[in-house]
């Protein structure tokens, strides 16, 4: 069959009918590419929107968007809020998450339910030699040069509290380039004390630590 | 949309200090860049960056448009609505200068492109875009070309038309295990309503030098998917599906844009002398297969792309000369690949397209093969400095009707070729910076290594392949 032949105005209308009819059997609303209604539900905007780069189940694929599965959800509830008021200023951050100032305190919530309760951020298999240096830095600090232990905040297991970050499981190029956004800049002011506390890591430990995170 | 243009007249000689850049013509150049970038930055962003508050980095790649990564091309895909409705009108703007190599004719003695070396206010269009409901959304570019035609005193003039359009119905159904985008798309250009830069419409180069400046912008013989033929001359009714972000389907009928169409084919009417609208012969079935795969910082496409198409050959008023056709049949193959982690952008194009043609009209021979093949490299840094290697090769039957060897009689032989050959070859260069995300100025050189059919004397009246190169530099602004 040619594809003249194929491509017929009846065939057409009716992938058209077809078309109009499965929008009344989603399962989810396209609603949720609507980032301007505080009625749209904040499970469809993470379905319709932030899944697009987040991921559905919040295990992104590229290391330009963090993973969010199984991350704190006042951690998540404090980097919406501070996207949404154009607090926090990372490049990055700026880049993608500063359109959603309309959300609403509902959504913001339902937002950080959804990928809160996803199966934890799976970690990646790391081939790095520092491997052991990343974990001796995120568990005993660099006394020498006043940098405190990762894990007596983030806990041991890097699974954070409160507002607090996980950490296992991250990108470790995500964890690099936040870790130099405190280091360098006042971009993420509530996130101020990393600042001092990791003043003095240089860039080769940074990559160490952020590599071992990754990779639990 | 630029159209390459045959008919730029010959001008008289230009004299020897011209056919360098001027100081002059860059002073021009960069404070007419100036002034078009006084807009401050936050008023300054197209629609799509409006609507969903997003740099132009998150939908396009290194920064650099139109070329779309992964989030651009899902935004595509579910119909330019994600985000908020907001302002739909937006515009862009295009200066530049384009320097040939040798713009004098051989035969003649004159001057071919009287516009080379010379600042350009080149092309300027408005955009309404944007999502209309969460399920329908679109873009339509106008255009205006400053220099689009000459009048009988030799005098520029201007063109409005359509130009790039795509409008959508999208449903995506998500869910655990599937995601599924269904949509319909009405558009006006093969391959426009394409989320690849490895097809034809949105492919390198993005800009080049308008008629007006060079007679050679392009390979001067192409496929029909590549050669602009049809853009904004059709009115095309597609339907495609996007499974799992992996596997695209696309069905598009393509008819002539009159009647209640017409707005898809605006500044093109039946014999006009200068913006004819091209007839096609029924509906021109079109169809889109692709492959994509994310993994980690990267991804990939490959795709396959088929068009029929029937086009009625123009009588001597530009009105469409009904009876008989040329039958094109375009079957194609290509490639996509883009790393995508800030510093550093890698994307890369792969395209062949095979065209087979059955000409009924008596002009050219019954039956031609035309292959084109394309391919692209990319490379930014921080988002904001580039550059591109572009390698573009066209190779086919020999006709003496389609290529016309008049070389020996004709006042003017840049265009023919003298063993009747499509045969050629063009490397591009560029480099680019993009100072805001919203400009780029961009430098591009243009270089043949072979020119219907022949490396040397190609015309049979002494002008060479690499006589036709030109360098090619731009601003392009948008707001």
């Amino acid at each position: 069959m040619s594809l003249t032949k194929l491509y017929t105005p009846k065939r057409l209308s009716f992938l058209l009918l077809s078309l109009l009819l499965t929008a009344c059997i989603s399962p989810n609303s396209d609603k949720g590419r609507n980032l301007n209604d505080p009625r749209t539900k904040g499970i469809d905007i993470a379905i319709q929107d932030c899944s697009n780069c987040h991921g559905l189940n919040g295990q992104s694929i590229s290391a330009q968007f963090p993973k969010l599965a199984g991350q704190q959800p006042d951690y998540l509830k404090a980097q919406l809020t501070d996207f949404k008021g154009h607090i926090r200023r990372d490049v990055y951050g700026t880049q993608f998450m500063w359109g959603f100032t309309n959300l609403t305190q509902l959504q913001v919530d339902e937002l950080s339910v959804y990928f809160s309760s996803q199966p934890p951020m799976n970690g990646s298999v790391s081939s790095s030699a520092n491997l052991k240096e990343g974990e001796s830095i995120f568990n005993n600090g660099l006394p020498a040069q006043g940098v405190l232990a990762c894990s007596s905040c983030h806990g041991p297991l890097a699974l954070g509290v409160g507002e607090i970050p996980r950490l296992a499981g991250q990108h470790s190029s995500y964890l690099y380039k936040q870790i130099m956004v405190f280091k360098y800049t006042d971009d993420r002011p509530r996130g101020q004390a990393m600042k001092q506390i990791i003043h003095n890591i240089n860039n080769e430990q940074a990559l160490s630590v952020a590599g071992y995170l990754s990779s639990l | 949309m630029r159209k390459f243009s045959h008919q730029s007249r010959v001008q008289p000689r230009l004299n020897v200090t011209q056919e360098y850049f001027s100081l002059w013509g860059l002073i021009s150049l960069i404070s007419a860049l100036l002034l078009l970038g006084l807009p401050n930055h936050a008023s300054a962003l197209p629609t799509f960056a409006r609507q969903t508050g997003q740099s132009c980095v998150a939908c396009h790649a290194g920064g650099q448009f139109p070329e779309l990564t992964p989030y651009g091309r899902i935004f595509k895909l579910t119909g330019y609505t994600i985000g908020s409705l907001g302002n739909p009108f937006s515009a862009m703007v295009v200066s530049d200068l384009t320097q040939n190599k040798n713009n004098t004719d051989l035969v003649s003695n004159t001057g071919i492109s009287s516009q080379n070396n010379i600042p350009l206010i080149d092309v300027g269009s408005v955009f309404i875009a944007g999502k209309l409901t969460d399920n329908i959304g679109g873009f339509a570019q106008f255009t205006y070309s400053v220099y689009d035609h000459q009048d009988g005193s030799g005098n520029w003039r201007g063109h409005l038309g359509s130009d790039n359009t795509d409008l959508r119905y999208v449903n995506r159904f998500l869910t655990p295990t599937n995601d599924l985008i269904l949509g319909v798309t009405v558009h006006n250009n093969p391959g426009v309503q394409d989320v690849w830069n490895s097809a034809p419409a949105w492919s390198f180069p993005f800009l080049t030098a308008p008629g007006a400046a060079s007679a050679f912008a392009g390979v001067p013989v192409s496929t029909k998917l590549e050669d602009g033929t049809l853009s904004s001359q059709v009115a095309g009714l597609g339907a495609y599906a996007f499974w799992n972000k992996s596997i695209y389907l696309e069905l598009t009928g393509y008819q002539t844009a009159t009647g209640f169409w017409k707005f898809l084919s605006q500044g093109y009417k039946p014999g006009d002398p200068n913006s004819p609208l091209t007839y096609s012969q029924g509906i021109s079935p079109y169809m889109r297969v692709a492959y994509t795969k994310e993994w980690n910082e990267q991804n990939f496409m490959i795709g396959l792309m088929a068009m029929n198409t029937n086009i009625y050959p123009f009588d001597g008023s530009n009105l469409p000369q009904y009876g008989v056709v040329t039958h094109y049949q375009d079957k194609g193959i290509d490639a996509q690949y883009q790393y995508l982690l800030d510093p550093h952008t890698v994307t890369a194009q792969l395209r062949y397209i095979t065209e087979k043609i059955n000409d009924d009209t008596g002009t050219n021979a019954n039956s031609n093969r035309l292959n084109s093949f394309f391919a692209k490299i990319t490379y930014v840094f921080r988002n904001e400095y580039g550059a591109d290697v572009a390698y573009r090769s066209v190779n086919g039957s020999s006709d003496i009707g389609a290529y016309q060897n008049y070389a020996t009689t004709q006042a003017s032989s840049y265009s023919t070729s003298l063993s009747n050959s499509p045969n050629s070859k063009l490397w591009t260069p560029e480099v680019f910076w993009l100072p805001m995300q919203n400009l780029r100025l961009g430098l591009q050189y243009n270089m043949f290594t072979q020119y219907l059919g022949a490396t040397s004397n190609y015309d049979g009246n002494n002008r060479n392949a690499s006589d036709n190169n030109f360098a090619y530099l731009y601003a392009w602004l948008a707001f």
